[in-house]
């Protein structure tokens, strides 16, 4: 018996004195398709493995259901978790439950889309309006700032559908040269973006670029391109595999991204390292990448086979 | 009630010829008016644009005619695609056969359907629950199946089935056709048809009168289900890709397009004719608004307008036709 417990114990202090806490994060993300939160959620599970905790995943069933995240957060208020990491479904509705938390004092991190209220360890999150602004501006450089563009909206009122469609547009003014022919909502839905796609190029018979708010988007956008036989250079928002699929065959000219790996790697970092007393960051604001053929290749890697970085490297990592 | 109406009416056309000319009136309305704000609308590209967008919905609103006809509803249709592209996407990509992938999209979607068939046949499920458990239970399946991935890219001869075209025409306009000439044929021509009419009618005086009610029901969902599975290649050949969320927004727009098209929710009621009416009014509508540029906060409050506005006339039109 004595030798088990050697044994085990000796194993735990050769995997390091993290595995002696074991604390529990329960992680809050916006839905189960879209394959940024997926990332996200390998973010926080790996951060969380590689320090010793565990992660318990919350995600509503109807995506980014307002009533169900409010209910999940009733539900893990009582089953009390070390500390919460959390994506808001949407950054004013989720107020009164994130009041709640804070009531229950149990501590949390707000992660990729900033809430309006309530009180937070920190905030780790990225800029929408910047990745709009940045991926803009590539595309009319590759366009050598002339030519006509779409914009393909994502869903009207979602915050980051609003800020992207700002850069986009900021771009645009700041180049003139370029004309915008049309901003359309395609509802961040492929099959929108390809109807919407092939309704404009009826309309347009010369058109040079297409900014899609998302990935999906930007491949729909790119697929009625191909119906119609025509060509244009297509970018989109969220670095996916698809995406990256899609540069590296040079049907698509880039995808903004603002790592939604990473963003869970440092959240659930923070949560934990707060919980130990150990130094965090109050805010954490990633900065936009464009990935694009000659940078594409950290990408190109399976989010599922993807490592946190050191606290020391996220920290100072841009 | 439209055929007695057009009995009594002393019109040289025939009460479905009738009945045709005033479904056609108000997309044709819609047509006129486009036509006339954009010089784009009328078009022989941009025809054929709206005819193979209208196609995918026309494949999800022709089964579920025939399901509403009977007096039912399939809410599983949108999941059901979603499911049935999941899995026949991920089996081409596996063994990079098309054919394989067609049979277990058509298989899946059909089998899906023959669940739903059994639930209210045989258990005496009431249709809408029956079919938003099947929702549910769909949805869980390709969430967990996809865990938040896409799967994409698949072989050039396949996704002529999307985006091929044959002597100017696309082929899913080829299949729209085809599709709605059989079915419309199927719903009034043949005794099965008939029978289909007289359970949504008054299903007690159809067991009275020696109709199989319950295979008829069990046949109509699992029609419902192999249609969807029919759109779910579609999606695949068009989109060259399947995500688990692909459906959430498929079937109010079916179930819209069959209602538009003057099918009536107590069953009995109905055409396929009718529906394809309404899926390609749904489609001209989006088609409208892009081609027009209305700015995006205005798209769904027109939509919904020009939807309440498309059935109201539709009505007026048929009052008259029965006044006259």
């Amino acid at each position: 018996m004595k030798t088990i417990l050697l044994a085990a114990s000796a194993l735990a202090f050769s995997a390091g004195v993290a595995l002696a806490d074991g604390e529990t994060i329960a992680v809050f993300t916006k839905n189960q398709t879209n394959p940024f939160f997926q990332a996200e959620r390998l973010g926080a599970q790996n951060a969380a493995t590689q320090m010793g905790a565990k992660v318990i995943q919350y995600i509503p069933t109807q995506p980014d259901s307002i009533p169900e995240q409010l209910s999940q957060i009733d539900d893990v208020i009582v089953k009390k978790p070390n500390a919460i990491v959390l994506v808001p479904v949407d950054y004013k509705a989720m107020v009164p439950g994130i009041d709640k938390i804070n009531a229950a004092g149990i501590p949390v991190v707000n992660v990729t889309e900033r809430a309006a209220g309530g009180k937070f360890v920190a905030f780790v999150g990225a800029n929408d309006y910047n990745i709009g602004l940045e991926t803009g501006k590539f595309l009319i450089k590759a366009l050598a700032g002339k030519g006509n563009v779409l914009i393909l909206e994502g869903v009207r009122g979602s915050l980051t559908s609003v800020d992207r469609v700002r850069g986009f547009n900021d771009a645009i003014k700041e180049a003139p040269g370029i004309k915008l022919l049309a901003s359309q909502p395609a509802n961040y839905q492929r099959l929108q973006a390809l109807q919407v796609t092939e309704n404009l190029l009826q309309s347009f018979p010369q058109v040079d670029g297409i900014m899609a708010a998302n990935d999906a988007m930007a491949v729909g956008a790119i697929d009625a391109l191909d119906g119609a036989d025509r060509k244009a250079l297509v970018v989109g928002i969220n670095g996916t595999k698809e995406a990256v699929d899609a540069i590296k065959s040079g049907k698509l000219l880039a995808s903004g991204d603002y790592n939604g790996f990473l963003q869970g790697c440092i959240g659930t970092m923070v949560a934990i390292r707060s919980l130990r007393g150990e130094p965090i960051i109050t805010e954490k604001v990633i900065q936009p990448v464009v990935v694009e053929k000659s940078n594409y290749q950290p990408w190109d890697i399976p989010v599922d086979a993807r490592k946190c970085p050191s606290w020391e490297d996220a920290t100072k990592q841009q | 009630m439209s055929a007695t109406a057009g009995a009594r009416a002393p019109v040289a056309i025939s009460p479905d010829m009738a009945q045709l000319f005033y479904r056609l009136a108000t997309a044709g309305l819609l047509c006129v008016a486009l036509s006339l704000a954009s010089d784009v609308f009328l078009t022989v590209p941009n025809i054929l644009n709206v005819l193979r967008q209208t196609s995918l919905l026309f494949f999800m609103a022709s089964g579920l005619t025939l399901v509403i006809l009977t007096g039912g509803l399939d809410l599983s249709i949108g999941n059901n695609v979603a499911l049935s592209a999941c899995l026949a996407g991920t089996a081409i990509k596996a063994t990079g056969s098309p054919l394989l992938g067609a049979a277990i999209g058509l298989g899946v979607g059909a089998l899906v359907g023959l669940g739903n068939g059994l639930m209210v046949a045989l258990l005496r499920i009431p249709s809408f629950i029956a079919t938003y458990g099947m929702l549910w239970v769909l949805q869980g399946l390709a969430y967990s199946y996809m865990a938040g991935e896409a799967v994409y890219g698949f072989p050039r001869g396949f996704r002529m089935l999307g985006n091929g075209v044959f002597l100017g025409i696309p082929i899913p306009v080829y299949a729209m056709l085809v599709f709605l000439l059989l079915g419309a044929g199927f719903a009034q021509r043949t005794v099965w048809g008939q029978q289909i009419y007289a359970i949504g009618a008054n299903p007690v005086a159809a067991r009275l009168s020696g109709v199989p009610v319950r295979k008829r029901l069990i046949l109509v969902y699992t029609v419902s289900g192999a249609m969807a599975g029919l759109a779910s290649l579609i999606f695949l050949a068009r989109l060259n890709s399947a995500q688990a969320d692909i459906g959430d927004g498929l079937t109010l727009p079916a179930i819209a397009a069959a209602l538009i098209g003057g099918a009536s929710l107590f069953g009995g009621v109905g055409t396929l004719f009718g529906s394809f009416v309404g899926a390609l009014i749904l489609t001209l509508l989006l088609n409208g608004m892009n081609l027009l540029q209305v700015d995006a906060k205005w798209q769904p409050l027109v939509t919904g307008v020009i939807v309440i506005l498309a059935v109201w006339l539709d009505m007026q039109a048929r009052r008259r036709q029965q006044r006259v």
